[in-house]
């Protein structure tokens, strides 16, 4: 369905440019400097080569397929480059101007006549008023976004669909520092044609994708996003920011995308009967992304946690147990032989109880014992292991030790706090797709998550 | 008993009056206090005090703010009292007496229509509170059992089904079963209704009475 968007041969940009200016020149740049490896085919009217590449007059004028057509001229002089796109059938269109709905009546009456002509055309359309679109997999990067501004993640397993341009380049840009990669990201803009619920059917079923992140301020046909939300949810698990939670927010988003809103109880309601995540700002977007797509999924809602620092691990317990200010879970009861076994690997005045202290005197080895008694405990159904740089035995080996355990039967979420070596550990957790969280609140909180779709999936 | 169909098919034949719409809930089983339409009282009638005397007209929908509802009748003649004030205040209206139910925990269920999901089913405590402590949850239609489990645990409800609390108790299969029930109006009767407000419901263990019903469409 979108195969060619996501995987051009070949992309032409309308309105490429070398004035570093112009949004035609960070699109150019983007996809040179990314690596693109397909055709580019920029067209200027007035140019006969873009950053080295042989430029065109027009899109009739390349005379060879095209998959993707970048459009980065402005709105008024975009309706005849859809037009010729669609004659050159061109199976896609990236829309960037903005100045259609969101401006007012005239650039509403603009974005219609578009529609008009998308409508029953082959080609589909992204936008407009969007920042483009990013697939790491395939080096194709359209952003409008100079690179020298903001870091694109590199290729990871979840899908990103946002509503919001800037919003979805801040949050790559953020994620990127952790090392956290995307299999996608389209920024739907005003969304006249390509919608959030085809982009949900299509990564579904397609294997790159491990969990899909949605950022919405409106939704404009609601029973349909409500089944297949629900419907795609069972397969690749789905987390939804829904912005202008409130009265004065929602007059906000309505502004922004010229959308009327829904009560959110009632939009929390449909989230809680599809099973679906949400999170209420781009941290606990991605967070709960990433356990969804890194994580088996536990069997019950009794959590073990392993530290090295005391306060650390009673805060956790905390967190874990408590219904406010915290996840309202189980500290899971340990079996003796658990207990046992913890004893004769860790120090003395260290604790065997749940939560499992190492003490500073906690080495990889004995890390690795703990880990290994709580996988066979059954009262045990989710490990959160704290790798926590501020001991003398402790160093990057804890990844190896972790890792041997992350993709067991039971999900272990791992907590780093700190900065020099935490950076590090946390880079290294993503490049093996542990999930890893740089504080104890992200940690429980992307727990519930995980427990919470483990509840949707078995029915209950 | 009566399907959800009949339901809708009894209000678009019987209209939409508070007595009209708790006989058809009443014939798809649902529980609703015995009562009476009077114009006037010539003879005791066969009821048990106390019970509340409400002006019986669709065109009111807010009863109680226009004086409309006198709780607590203990006798025939205050009864027969309280109806002759009453009819200065309406006089062309009909009066609907009832028994009152005054055992329970006082909850709230409707439908309502939002423009972009459609039909919506909302569980709520009941009482003035509600609005306050927002202990209310939502749900589209059609809702399945583990959706009413989730809706009865989200409000302070849950907290009074098991072993109950300080005396109340509600029984949840009950409550799981009335909410399917109404979500079952809404699922056939989508097209018809914009509102049905059922306010309040007094519950106590498995007897769920509907006390008051309000419905908007086009019915």
């Amino acid at each position: 369905m979108f195969d060619k968007l996501v995987n051009p041969k070949s992309v032409a940009v309308v309105g490429a440019s070398e004035n570093p200016m112009k949004i035609g020149y960070a699109i150019m740049k983007n996809l040179v400097e990314g690596k693109y490896d397909g055709e580019i085919y920029p067209v200027n009217k007035s140019a006969t080569s873009i950053l080295n590449i042989r430029s065109y007059s027009s899109l009739k004028d390349i005379g060879k397929t095209v998959d993707l057509c970048v459009i980065a001229v402005p709105a008024s002089l975009s309706l005849d480059v859809v037009k010729e796109a669609v004659q050159c059938k061109i199976p896609f269109i990236v829309l960037i101007p903005g100045g259609f709905s969101e401006t007012g009546k005239e650039g509403k009456q603009l974005e219609e006549t578009i529609s008009l002509i998308i409508k029953n055309s082959g080609t589909r359309l992204i936008g407009p008023n969007t920042v483009g679109v990013y697939f790491p997999h395939a080096n194709l990067n359209t952003a409008l976004t100079p690179p020298d501004r903001v870091c694109f993640p590199k290729s990871g397993s979840i899908s990103f669909i946002s509503q919001s341009g800037a919003l979805g380049l801040l949050t790559m840009d953020s994620i990127s520092e952790l090392g956290i990669g995307i299999s996608a990201f389209i920024n739907l803009g005003n969304r006249i044609d390509v919608d959030e619920i085809e982009l949900m059917k299509y990564f579904k079923s397609d294997q790159k994708t491990g969990s899909i992140a949605i950022y919405l301020e409106s939704v404009h046909n609601g029973k349909e996003f409500y089944e297949t939300l629900k419907d795609v949810n069972r397969v690749k698990p789905i987390v939804v920011i829904k912005s202008g939670r409130t009265t004065s927010s929602a007059k906000a988003a309505s502004l922004h995308t010229g959308a009327l809103g829904t009560d959110d109880r009632i939009f929390q309601g449909m989230l809680r009967q599809a099973g679906v995540a949400r999170a209420y700002n781009e941290v606990e977007l991605i967070d709960y992304a990433r356990v969804l797509s890194y994580s088996p999924l536990p069997s019950g809602k009794n959590v073990a946690i392993v530290t090295t620092a005391g306060g650390v691990g009673v805060i956790t317990a905390d967190y874990v147990s408590a219904a406010e200010h915290g996840i309202g879970m189980n500290i899971a009861p340990l079996s003796p032989e658990t207990k046992n076994a913890i004893k004769g690997s860790i120090i003395s005045f260290g604790s065997a109880e749940n939560p499992v202290d190492l003490t500073a005197d906690g080495s990889i080895e004995a890390y690795d014992s703990v880990l290994s008694a709580l996988q066979e405990d059954e009262n045990v159904n989710i490990i959160i292991a704290y790798a926590l740089p501020q001991t003398p035995k402790m160093n990057m080996g804890i990844v190896d030790v972790i890792s041997k355990y992350c993709h067991a039967k039971k999900p272990v979420i791992v907590g780093v706090i700190g900065s020099k070596l935490g950076t590090e550990l946390i880079r290294e957790f993503e490049r093996r797709q542990i999930p890893a969280y740089p504080s104890i609140e992200r940690v429980v909180n992307s727990v519930r998550a995980l427990y919470d779709y483990s509840m949707f999936r078995n029915g209950e | 008993m009566n399907s959800a169909r009949e339901f809708i098919d009894e209000i678009k034949t019987k209209g939409k009056s508070e007595f009209s719409i708790k006989t058809a809930l009443k014939n798809m089983g649902i529980l609703v206090p015995r009562s009476f339409i009077i114009n006037d009282i010539s003879e005791k009638l066969d009821i048990s005090y106390p019970v509340v005397l409400k002006v019986s007209d669709e065109s009111i929908l807010h009863k109680s703010d226009v004086g409309g509802v006198k709780t607590g009748i203990g006798t025939f003649e205050e009864l027969k009292n309280q109806l002759s004030k009453m009819k200065t205040l309406f006089p062309n209206s009909q009066f609907l007496v009832e028994e009152m139910v005054e055992e329970g925990i006082e909850i709230i269920v409707g439908l309502s229509r939002d423009n972009v999901f459609g039909l919506s089913i909302m569980l709520g405590m009941g009482g003035t509170m509600t609005e306050i402590y927002h202990d209310v949850t939502f749900r589209l239609i059609p809702v399945n059992r583990i959706d009413c489990n989730h809706m009865i645990d989200e409000v302070s409800i849950g907290r009074f089904t098991g072993n109950g609390f300080r005396g109340h108790r509600i029984d949840r299969e009950a409550l799981i079963n009335f909410i399917m029930k109404i979500s079952s109006i809404g699922e056939v009767g989508g097209e018809f209704i914009d509102q049905l407000d059922l306010n309040p419901i007094k519950i106590a263990d498995s007897k769920i009475y509907v006390l008051d019903a309000k419905i908007i469409g086009k019915l």
